[in-house]
């Protein structure tokens, strides 16, 4: 078994590993493969607990039917995103809960703009909501890249900015609900809060970056190293 | 308010939900003050509509970031419903329960706690359960040994997380109950400090398709989903890492509740609950005969611990 994040692996002798019972060979498949999974379960539901399951019921499902994996029918993680996407859909199906959601293009007339196509729908009771038009190929690929800088910053972080971070853009947490979450002084929160964004917007590039005009360039600077107020 | 003092604004307004949607509404002094700097600041106008567009990628990019403790429950969830493999599978085929158990390396030796009644109870269950299976065995023996397999390794793994939980310092036991139905009750124990929990239930049915069991934490009227029950015999359970527990004081609540599959609604009346911090042996609802907590595969109450046994 390879142990780099991502050398090559060998899917057939991970696969051969789980059927004896490694576990493991099966934290060795969670750990390369278990974030995207959560991830492409996450953006199909948009619902974290329901993504959460996902992976569960996915390292299970492989777990009780790694006989089943044929590697000359597709790679382990292309067998491993099939089994999550059928549950996700399954599980939005039992739901029952989620409107298909179209481009509002699409529902425009050709001689209508999407301006004038939403308020028709809207006043035809026939939607309520529409999705945006589906990004381009270079979009998404420039969205996955952004994504993945992001995720290396995060676990890069201090563990402390790592966690206020988390709280505020994962479980939605105000800055004072934070503070009382950790026992932490609010100005504390505040600061890593706003340190922890600053390192961010920086690896994503100059367009999202802090800009000139307070004196400081850099919005990690403006701040003292950990304040306290 | 000068260029420092609105940047900190927008940064902690895009730190929140709807945070910058709010600033602009203008309805606060401070958001007054910010909306006046922007009228005359086209810097910290350029500066806002960056700010929105890194918030919103990175606020979608955390949100697909995966859990840190999702790893430890998949793989305890792999432990407690997979198939027995390699050296597990010849244990479940061919050692009993109980004798597995008092092998198992999983309890810490020191320091050595009581064994509780209440997980003697658990063992026993599995005991049982493991005889009852092996009726089935005799007369179907493929499918009968394969579900007798799944059914002994997954109660072990139960069994042994119980232990395990209980051997913590500050390891709770709290008694559950129907509401409406006597004939449900369970068992849970749980370690504030490690946030471990193990929830073992008895008389309740199979969830119809389409919905399940699914276990929450209610603080102050708040309710936080921790995980779902499994199945095996007689005994529904789930074992686990529940972050909501960290902490947890009296007041809390333990409940379980019959909702839709992948529903986000934790409202529903629950079929099973419990208060934490009101002592072992208090029951929230008023089951008759007051102690019955285990049932065989067949649904039928086997052991009944006597009053002090079931506390710590």
């Amino acid at each position: 078994m390879t142990s780099g994040r991502d050398a090559p692996i060998d899917d057939a002798a991970i696969v051969r590993e789980l059927v004896t019972g490694s576990e493991p060979a099966l934290e060795f498949v969670y750990d390369r493969y278990g974030a995207a999974i959560f991830a492409a379960s996450y953006r199909l539901t948009s619902d974290r607990g329901i993504a959460e399951e996902v992976v569960q019921e996915t390292f299970l499902a492989l777990w009780n039917r790694a006989e089943l994996f044929d590697p000359a029918a597709g790679s382990l993680p292309a067998w491993l995103h099939a089994i999550a996407r059928n549950r996700s859909i399954d599980r939005l199906r039992a739901a029952g809960r989620r409107p298909a959601l179209v481009a509002l293009s699409s529902a425009a007339g050709s001689d209508e703009d999407p301006t004038q196509a939403l308020e028709r729908l809207v006043a035809g009771g026939s939607v309520v909501a529409a999705a945006a038009p589906a990004p381009s190929p270079e979009d998404a690929a420039a969205a996955a890249d952004s994504h993945d800088m992001i995720r290396r910053a995060i676990a890069m972080m201090p563990d402390v900015e790592r966690t206020v971070i988390l709280l505020a853009y994962q479980e939605e947490l105000s800055q004072t609900e934070i503070a009382e979450r950790l026992g932490w002084p609010l100005g504390t929160v505040k600061t890593r809060t706003r340190r922890a964004l600053g390192r961010l917007r920086e690896v994503l590039g100059p367009e999202f970056r802090p800009g000139a005009g307070s004196g400081t360039d850099d919005g990690m600077d403006a701040l003292p190293a950990d304040e306290e107020r | 308010m000068d260029h420092d003092e609105t940047r900190e604004q927008l940064d902690l307004a895009a730190l929140e939900p709807g945070g910058i949607e709010r600033l602009m509404a203008g309805d606060t002094p401070t958001a007054q003050a910010v909306a006046a700097h922007l009228a005359g600041c086209p810097t910290c106008s350029d500066e806002l509509l960056r700010l929105e567009r890194a918030s919103h990628v990175i606020r979608s990019a955390v949100r697909e970031l995966a859990p840190a403790d999702l790893r430890e429950r998949t793989i305890a969830a792999v432990r407690a419903q997979g198939v027995p493999r390699g050296r597990s599978a010849a244990a479940a085929a061919s050692v009993p329960a109980a004798a597995a158990m008092a092998a198992a390396p999983l309890v810490p030796a020191a320091p050595r706690r009581r064994v509780l009644g209440w997980v003697a109870a658990i063992a026993a269950a599995v005991v049982l359960s493991v005889v009852a299976t092996s009726l089935i065995v005799g007369s179907r023996i493929d499918e009968g040994l394969a579900a007798q397999a799944k059914s002994i390794a997954a109660l072990q793994q139960v069994t042994l997380a119980t232990l395990h939980i209980s051997a913590e310092p500050d390891a709770e036991h709290v008694q559950l109950a129907g509401p409406t139905n006597p004939g449900v009750a369970g068992s849970l124990v749980f370690s504030s400090s490690t946030t471990q929990l193990s929830v073992v239930a008895t008389g309740l049915t199979p969830p119809p398709a389409g919905f399940e069991y699914r276990c929450w934490v209610e603080v102050n009227g708040s309710r936080e989903r921790v995980g779902k029950m499994f199945f095996s015999g007689g005994l529904a359970y789930w074992v686990g890492p529940a972050p909501a527990i960290s902490g947890i004081g009296g007041g809390a609540r333990f409940g379980v509740s019959l909702v839709e599959i992948g529903g986000g609604n934790l409202d529903a009346d629950p079929v099973l609950i419990g208060a934490f911090g009101a002592g072992a042996q208090s029951w929230v609802g008023s089951p008759s005969g007051g102690g019955a907590i285990f049932a065989s595969s067949g649904g039928g109450p086997v052991i009944a611990p006597s009053g002090g046994g079931a506390s710590r």
